[in-house]
C-alpha cells in the first residue's frame, strides 16, 4: 500500500555527452549550472539581504550538499546517500530552513547512443505529511516548505 | 470541475497550515463528512469547515453529494497539478545541466 498523496516527481533530459561526464557535472560540478540566484535558501529566505555565493556538492557517500552565503554562513541542502558513479546518485533534499524532514532525490545516468539520459526522481513526500502530523503542535510549516522553494523558482523563470 | 485555474501559490499556502495537512491526511483513504472528519482532529467542527473551504478553493479538496450527505475528498486533479508544478522545476534545472554539459564539450574540442 502507498500512503503518498503526492506521488514521486519525475524529470528527464537527454544530453549529448557520456554518462561519466554528465555525472560529474551534475554532482561535483553543480555550482556551474545550478540557478543559484533564484534557487537557493538565501534567495528564498533573505530576499536580497544575503546572497548565495555557491553550492557545493561533495562527491562521495555521506558527502554534504550545501549552500555558502556571502556572509560566510553555510546551509545544508542534503547529504549523499548513494554514490555510484557514473550510474546513480541518491541524496536527501531539504533546501530550506523549515523544521521538516528531508525528501529524497535519485538521479540515474543511463547511456543512450553516444549520450546520456538523466532520469530524476524526487520522492519521499509522505515523510513530510507524517512528520508534519506528529509535530503539528510545534510547527506551523511543514510539507509545503519544500514545495514552496520550488514554487518560487518558477515564478522567477 | 471544482476549481477554475490552478494557482500553485494558493495550493502551497493552503498546505502551509498543519491542520489542513492533517485534514488531507485523513481524506487520503476515503471521502468523509465534516462531522466525522472533525472527530479525529484537535479543532472544532466549524474550524474544520473553514479549513475545508480553503482547501477547496485551492483545488486540493472537492465536495461530493451522496444522497443527503456532503462528503469531502481529495481532488486528484489539484494534487496532480501541484505535482506537475514541482516537476517543471526539475525539468528547468535539468535543461540548465544539459546546456552547461554540452557547452563544456564544445569548448574542449
Amino acid at each position: 500500500m502507498t500512503k503518498t498523496v503526492v506521488p514521486p516527481v519525475h524529470a528527464s533530459v537527454t544530453i549529448a555527452r557520456r554518462p561519466d561526464d554528465v555525472f560529474q557535472v551534475f554532482t561535483r560540478g553543480m555550482a556551474q549550472w545550478w540557478p543559484l540566484h533564484t534557487h537557493s535558501v538565501a534567495a528564498d529566505t533573505f530576499e536580497g539581504k544575503v546572497r548565495a555565493e555557491k553550492v557545493v556538492f561533495e562527491g562521495r557517500a555521506g558527502g554534504r550538499i550545501y549552500e555558502r552565503m556571502d556572509d560566510g554562513r553555510e546551509v545544508d541542502w542534503g547529504q549523499v546517500l548513494v554514490w555510484e558513479p557514473p550510474h546513480r546518485v541518491v541524496f536527501s533534499w531539504k533546501p530550506n530552513l523549515d523544521p521538516v524532514p528531508p525528501t529524497e532525490v535519485e538521479v540515474k545516468f543511463i547511456p543512450e547512443g553516444s549520450g546520456t539520459r538523466v532520469d530524476l526522481q524526487h520522492r519521499g513526500w509522505e515523510r513530510l505529511g507524517e512528520e508534519g502530523l506528529r509535530k503539528r503542535q510545534v510547527y506551523e510549516t511543514g510539507w509545503p516548505g519544500v514545495i514552496d522553494v520550488f514554487a518560487r523558482h518558477l515564478s522567477n523563470a | 470541475m471544482t476549481y477554475r485555474t490552478f494557482d500553485p501559490y494558493q495550493a502551497v499556502e493552503a498546505l502551509a497550515a498543519s491542520t489542513r495537512r492533517a485534514i488531507l491526511e485523513r481524506l487520503r483513504h476515503r471521502p468523509l463528512p465534516v462531522g466525522e472528519l472533525a472527530k479525529g482532529l484537535p479543532v472544532s467542527r466549524p474550524a474544520v469547515s473553514q479549513h475545508l473551504q480553503v482547501l477547496k478553493a485551492a483545488g486540493l479538496v472537492r465536495e461530493q453529494r451522496v444522497g443527503a450527505r456532503h462528503l469531502y475528498g481529495i481532488n486528484p486533479e489539484g494534487l496532480a497539478a501541484l505535482r506537475a508544478y514541482v516537476e517543471s522545476f526539475w525539468q528547468d534545472a535539468l535543461k540548465e545541466l544539459k546546456a552547461t554539459a554540452e557547452r563544456q564539450r564544445r569548448k574542449r574540442r
